[in-house]
């Protein structure tokens, strides 16, 4: 299932992975919220930011295939949730569409947004392919994220995970049986699986919290990964962020 | 010397009112091996839960090591005494292997670069080398087995407390489960169904009948013993018909089956 997956590549070896996840957690926002504030039609920065994702995409060795692939769910949303700017901004109107016409400014608008997200998804792609969420949960707390919500967000996980096994194995022994030949049938177990991994995975929680505690847990999940904040890692956060802020700024003063 | 652990009068009740233990008194020293033996419900596991703490005693008390088991010394008693429990499943609970092997060293505040390349040598010790970076559904149920064993022995507890350690494993994998254990030196208190396993492993048994103890002894006479087995239901004769198969042809020595 893919969710156990998301983090496929935070066992490979690569320069991105050598960094402490607070510093991975902090370059992605620096490139989302450098790309967030870049203006309207600012089409040469955007490609200049998307072209450093890349980069760091290829650096980190995730492939383009899964970039892509990765992205382009969320995009969707974006995509779907920016088409109303297309006819609402007022402007010039540029080609009609049925009943409603498109303006220059909402198409700018439009391109924008979806330029501006393509930069930061994929950068927040990398973050979340690379990190295994234990390590994303220690550099929330790295950042002085109250422990409750550092906790509560590594419970959530683990109690997603369990959930996710469940309806694996249910699901499981419900294609052995052979049930749910029709759509509709299908649907109606599918409801059944989740109400019944649900409760399960509520068991299960409890008696693996219980196999945590046994084994030392007191409230933090630990990591493998190193946590220490080295000095190159420090270098290559500030080279981006200099990159990021270079592109914005200019961005600006060229306009 | 002390006894490693001694359990003094307690007594459990379940919140929903199920009595589990009822008066247990008992003792374990350094490097004995203690089966818990026992019909379904009779309060094996929660027994079990509290050698290290995951339950507290109501009444009566238990002691690991010289320290009354309770929340302070908590943390001190779980390093001492390792738990496998009874669904590996429950146990296994990261993303890889090697992850939830170096879990505990991890918790103890050991180095990452220590915690791995002690679960690196556990795994390889039980023959799990080369499985680190896979997931822990991905095993099969002996390996899971072997897995879950592993992500205590990593702490090396001077107890290990085994739930129903052979549950679900087929004949090669109990064996190889059985002369692991065998080889080490850890004081072992192990629950189990698994008449043959307690003989293997333990030198003594201890048979709890609804929440107490009904008797104790030495493994080799208690075992050999049929009708104390049956007396405690730990054997049961399936029966003439069970043994010949519900289903199958009958027998034609029998008269009245034509
Ligand atoms: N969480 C719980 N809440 C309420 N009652 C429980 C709980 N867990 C166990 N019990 C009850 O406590 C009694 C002892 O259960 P326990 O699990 O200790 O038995 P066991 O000897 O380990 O059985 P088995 O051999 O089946 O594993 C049983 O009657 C059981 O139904
Ligand atoms: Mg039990």
């Amino acid at each position: 299932m893919s969710f156990h997956h998301l983090d496929q590549y935070a066992h490979i070896e690569s320069p991105i992975t050598h960094t402490p996840p607070v510093v991975r957690l902090l370059g992605t926002v620096v490139v989302a919220v450098g790309a967030a504030a870049l203006p309207l039609g600012a089409w040469g920065h955007m490609a200049v930011l998307a072209l450093l994702v890349g980069l760091i995409a290829l650096l980190a060795r995730v492939p383009a295939r899964v970039m892509l692939l990765r992205v382009s769910g969320p995009l969707a949303f974006v995509v779907l949730a920016s088409t109303a700017v297309l006819f609402l901004v007022p402007g010039q109107p540029v080609f009609h569409a049925g009943p409603v016409v498109v303006t220059d400014a909402g198409l700018l608008r439009f391109g924008s947004a979806i330029g501006r997200a393509v930069v930061a998804l994929g950068a927040a792609v990398i973050l979340v392919s690379t990190t295994g969420f234990p390590d994303l949960v220690s550099a929330f707390r790295d950042l002085r994220l109250p422990r409750v919500v550092t906790t509560s967000l590594g419970l959530a996980y683990r109690l997603l995970y369990t959930l996710v096994d469940e309806i694996e194995r249910i699901e499981r022994a419900a294609r052995s049986r052979n049930v749910g030949a029709g759509a509709r049938r299908r649907r109606q177990l599918a409801v059944g699986i989740a109400a019944t991994a649900l409760t399960r995975s509520f068991a299960r929680g409890e008696r693996t919290y219980r196999a945590m505690l046994a084994r030392g847990y007191h409230g933090e999940m630990p990591s493998l990964r190193t946590r220490r904040v080295d000095v190159n890692s420090l270098i290559g956060l500030g080279l981006l962020t200099v990159t990021v802020l270079a592109t914005t700024i200019s961005a600006y003063m060229i306009r | 010397m002390a006894n490693l652990i001694e359990i003094t009068d307690l007594a459990y009740r379940y919140p929903d009112g199920t009595p589990a233990i009822d008066g247990i008194s008992l003792s374990v020293e350094s490097g004995d091996r203690v089966a818990i033996l026992g019909p379904i419900g009779a309060g094996k596991s929660t027994l079990l839960l509290h050698l290290n703490g995951l339950l507290l005693a109501q009444s009566g008390s238990v002691t690991v090591d010289g320290m009354k088991v309770t929340g302070e010394t908590v943390r001190e008693v779980r390093r001492r005494v390792g738990l496998v429990f009874q669904d590996p499943d429950d146990q296994l609970f990261l993303p890889t292997l090697l992850e939830d092997v170096a879990f505990g060293p991890l918790n103890e505040g050991k180095a990452p670069r220590e915690a791995a390349a002690r679960a690196h040598g556990v795994l390889a010790d039980l023959g799990l080398a080369g499985s680190e970076g896979r997931a822990a559904h991905h095993l099969s149920g002996g390996q899971k087995r072997l897995a879950a064993l592993a992500t205590v022995l990593v702490s090396r507890p001077r107890v290990l407390v085994l739930d129903e350690p052979t549950g679900n494993l087929d004949a090669e994998g109990r064996a190889k489960l059985v002369r692991l254990l065998q080889e080490r030196d850890e004081t072992l208190v192990v629950a189990t169904h698994d008449l043959e396993v307690a003989r293997a492993l333990c030198s003594r048994c201890v048979v709890l009948d609804r929440g107490k103890i009904a008797t104790q002894g030495d493994s080799a006479r208690l075992l050999d013993d049929a009708s104390f087995l049956q007396q405690h239901r730990l054997t049961v004769p399936l029966g003439d018909r069970a043994l010949r198969g519900s289903t199958g042809t009958r027998s034609p020595k029998n008269p009245h089956n034509h």
